[in-house]
């Protein structure tokens, strides 16, 4: 037991004191989870973004009824910053006033095709007319025109803000014609499954058990046949046979170290994420802790597995490479995995890292589990049987190699 | 050049080629991986941001209110609707992915659900839900929207799913991931393990061996970027409208300047090792928060800041421009090819002085 625990630590520390292992066992998973985070912080809402846009108003004013102004000043008022710290939904570009403004002049739209305004807002002459007949009449609704950009996603951006406001400028324009009465309306709530429990979702929450498992999963991909092959090509494991250390203890050490920086991992991201991000997950019960064993367990001996097929270490490390990403990808680390062609739903399902995932999650309960309980257990188990009776048959310890 | 010059550079180049064929992880980097990309987030991700076929699940009482809703709903676009008769069945749906989004109607309350895991996918989704919001405020009163927005687009690809604006992202990506492995990786670990050292006391001058390193690096990059391009139009139908000379012009500047950024990386630091972390913190923060992936308009303020200053981000851009994704004015594209150009062209002689000699 000795001579485990000193062959862990030694595993621990070489682990640690190696740039390469360091940086990929603790410095990428801390660095993925932070700037996911960040990116995905304020999703969904327009947040502190200001979009350019370009305004051509060709109607002309009127004293009565005059809906074009009613919208040039609606987008006016929401370019003008209430406080000088205050972010202002659109950045509103006056048009030229030298030009003719009974059509949008080149450089006004090729300013929306280079990206410099995400997108040109156009208010025909006779929009007034229009907009009085369709509501006195079945002539349909008057019609605006936006200019956009294909392929920029701000321009995409602007188009669903200003559908929003020109929804909301209906019935602006239909008060103002005595038409609708916006207090006899009803309310509108957006809502995400989770919440329908009173718990808000939080994207860390959703994220942070996925790094979790990526953060054993390169540990056991990489660190594990990168450490036997290694030690092997080297000459390293040849002189621990020539001491008293059996290969069953060198195992056990060596899984003990693995073990280790699991725990290692373990305790920095979820204090990272804890305290750094907000996650309010509560990991520490007993079903998703058994994940987590079962996880890095699991690992340990896809690990096992794939130095036991590679011939050399580099050969080792290519099959790693080659199996990391479709295994993270399509085991739904990150994002949930949905409709799939046939070949990849085949991947997904004899992927352990999907039942690792969706079984976790859902003893978290920031998810549904796909798969019941027992099957979300006995997948990852049987894979690590399977690597580890592959290993055992395959993987040589020998001086002779 | 004279004659011998010529036969070394190309017995540098052969060797070089011969290296990093011989070299899986630089094959799998440069190869491989964008073809990965392409193939799982393209089966993943490939439609998201389109309202086309969106499923949504309705639970609305039978009459008057309800029919206004699917009345609503079938306005919206095209959509497809199934009716639950309980809200628990309704989240069911939507927890097993069978739907989109649901709506429930109930009373005077409208109330829209999502799915929180699919983050991105729920922005185009709030917005439809939003649309049906305001048709039913107004239908409820008997009333038809006034005004109708029509979108004209003036350049680019219009309405194109994601994976058509990725794809030249994933080949910017790929040009950065060689350049800078050329040299923060390949070039310090030669230094590293003595290699330099014992070309550099034959006759061989340092910048015919950067010469050698940077004609295979943009060699295999024309490769890898022309076979990831070809993969995404033969798997996913995509079409590009290439303009071949700005395609080669930012290919050849933009290796050349990733290169001189892997020069910059390397001259910070002795390891070959540290070099190669840094080159893998800089590219997936890069790839991040450029746009590639994600549009950068739903990021904090702060990250958007730093996405106008990584090269990456404007590579992505005058790769869609040349792919004919997305409109740019022409004086932008030279510029930034130009820049990038000018970044390699700058740095890579330091290379030569600093790095590739004996001693440092």
């Amino acid at each position: 037991m000795k001579d485990c625990r000193r062959l862990a630590r030694v595993h621990v520390t070489t682990a640690l004191r190696e740039r390469v292992t360091f940086f990929w066992y603790l410095v990428f998973p801390l660095f993925l989870l932070v700037i996911l985070t960040l990116i995905f912080s304020n999703i969904g809402s327009v947040g502190d973004l200001t979009l350019p846009i370009g305004l051509v108003n060709q109607e002309t004013p009127s004293a009565t009824a005059d809906f074009a102004t009613i919208i040039e000043d609606v987008f006016l008022s929401l370019s003008q910053a209430g406080t000088a710290s205050q972010t202002t939904l659109f950045d509103l570009r006056s048009p030229d006033p030298t030009h003719d403004a009974s059509a949008p002049s080149e450089s006004q739209l090729n300013a929306v095709r280079n990206g410099d305004i995400t997108a040109l807002l156009l208010i025909p002459e006779g929009f007034n007319q229009d907009v009085l007949k369709a509501v006195t009449t079945d002539s349909g609704p008057a019609t605006l025109t936006v200019y956009l950009s294909g392929g920029r996603s701000s321009s995409e951006l602007a188009e669903s803000v200003i559908e929003q406001v020109i929804a909301g400028l209906d019935e602006q324009i239909l008060t103002t014609l005595g038409r609708f009465d916006p207090l006899s309306t009803f309310a509108v709530e957006h809502r995400t499954i989770a919440a329908a429990d009173d718990e808000p979702f939080q994207y860390v929450d959703f994220l942070l058990p996925g790094i979790l498992l990526m953060g054993f999963f390169t540990t056991g991909l990489f660190g594990v046949p990168g450490t036997i092959l290694f030690g092997r090509d080297r000459g390293i494991l040849r002189r621990y046979w020539v001491t008293p250390l059996t290969v069953p203890r060198y195992l056990a050490g060596f899984s003990m170290g693995h073990g280790a920086l699991c725990l290692l991992q373990f305790v920095c991201l979820w204090l990272v994420g804890r305290f750094a991000l907000g996650a309010t997950v509560v990991i520490f019960r007993p079903l998703p802790l058994l994940f987590l064993v079962l996880g890095a367990v699991t690992f340990l001996a896809f690990g096992f597995f794939v130095a036991s097929v590679a011939r050399t270490a580099n050969a080792g490390m290519a099959i790693a490479n080659i199996l990391n990403m479709p295994m993270m990808f399509l085991g739904g680390l990150f994002f949930p995995i949905g409709d799939l062609p046939l070949a990849l739903r085949a991947v997904m399902y004899v992927n352990p890292m999907t039942y690792l995932a969706d079984g976790l999650r859902g003893t978290l309960g920031i998810d549904v589990a796909m798969f019941p309980l027992p099957v979300a257990l006995a997948v990852p188990a049987a894979w690590t049987l399977v690597c580890i009776v592959v290993a055992g048959s395959r993987l040589r310890w020998g001086v002779e190699r | 050049m004279g004659g011998g010059t010529m036969r070394s550079l190309h017995a540098l180049v052969r060797a070089e080629m011969a290296t990093f064929v011989r070299d899986r992880a630089s094959l799998l980097l440069t190869f491989l991986f964008p073809v990965l990309f392409i193939l799982i987030f393209g089966s993943l991700m490939g439609d998201m941001g389109s309202t086309d076929d969106i499923a949504i699940g309705v639970v609305a009482t039978r009459g008057d209110a309800g029919d206004s809703l699917r009345t609503a709903i079938s306005a919206s676009g095209t959509l497809r609707f199934n009716e639950y008769e309980t809200v628990e069945q309704l989240l069911q749906g939507i927890e097993t992915g069978s739907l989109d989004f649901g709506v429930v109607w109930e009373d005077g309350l409208l109330v829209f659900y999502y799915d929180p895991r699919r983050i991105q996918e729920n922005v185009p989704f709030q917005e439809v839900a939003r649309g049906i919001a305001s048709r039913l405020r107004l239908a409820a009163q008997g009333l038809e929207p006034v005004v109708v927005l029509r979108t004209i687009p003036v350049g680019g690809q219009p309405e194109v799913p994601w994976i058509h604006v990725a794809v030249p992202g994933i080949l910017a990506f790929s040009i950065l991931s060689a350049g800078l492995s050329a040299i923060a990786g390949h070039v310090t670990s030669m230094k590293q393990r003595k290699l330099l050292d014992r070309l550099i006391v034959t006759p061989m001058r340092p910048t015919l061996f950067l010469l050698a390193v940077v004609i295979v690096r943009l060699l295999v990059t024309f490769a890898s970027t022309l076979i990831t391009l070809l993969l995404a139009v033969v798997v996913f139908g995509l079409r590009f409208d290439v303009n071949w000379l700005q395609y080669c012009v930012l290919v050849v500047s933009a290796t050349v300047g990733m290169m001189g950024l892997g020069t910059a990386i390397s001259l910070l630091v002795r390891q070959a090792s540290s070099a190669g972390h840094i080159s893998t913190i800089l590219s997936i923060t890069m790839m991040f928060i450029s746009g590639i992936y994600f549009p950068i308009e739903i990021m904090p303020r702060f990250l958007r800041v730093i996405s106008y200053a990584t090269p990456l981000r404007h590579m992505a851009e005058a790769m869609r421009y040349a792919t004919g994704v997305m409109e740019m004015s022409p004086a932008r594209f030279w510029i930034i090819s130009a820049a990038l150009f000018a970044l390699g062209a700058l740095l890579l002689p330091l290379l030569a002085r600093y790095v590739v000699r004996s001693g440092r």
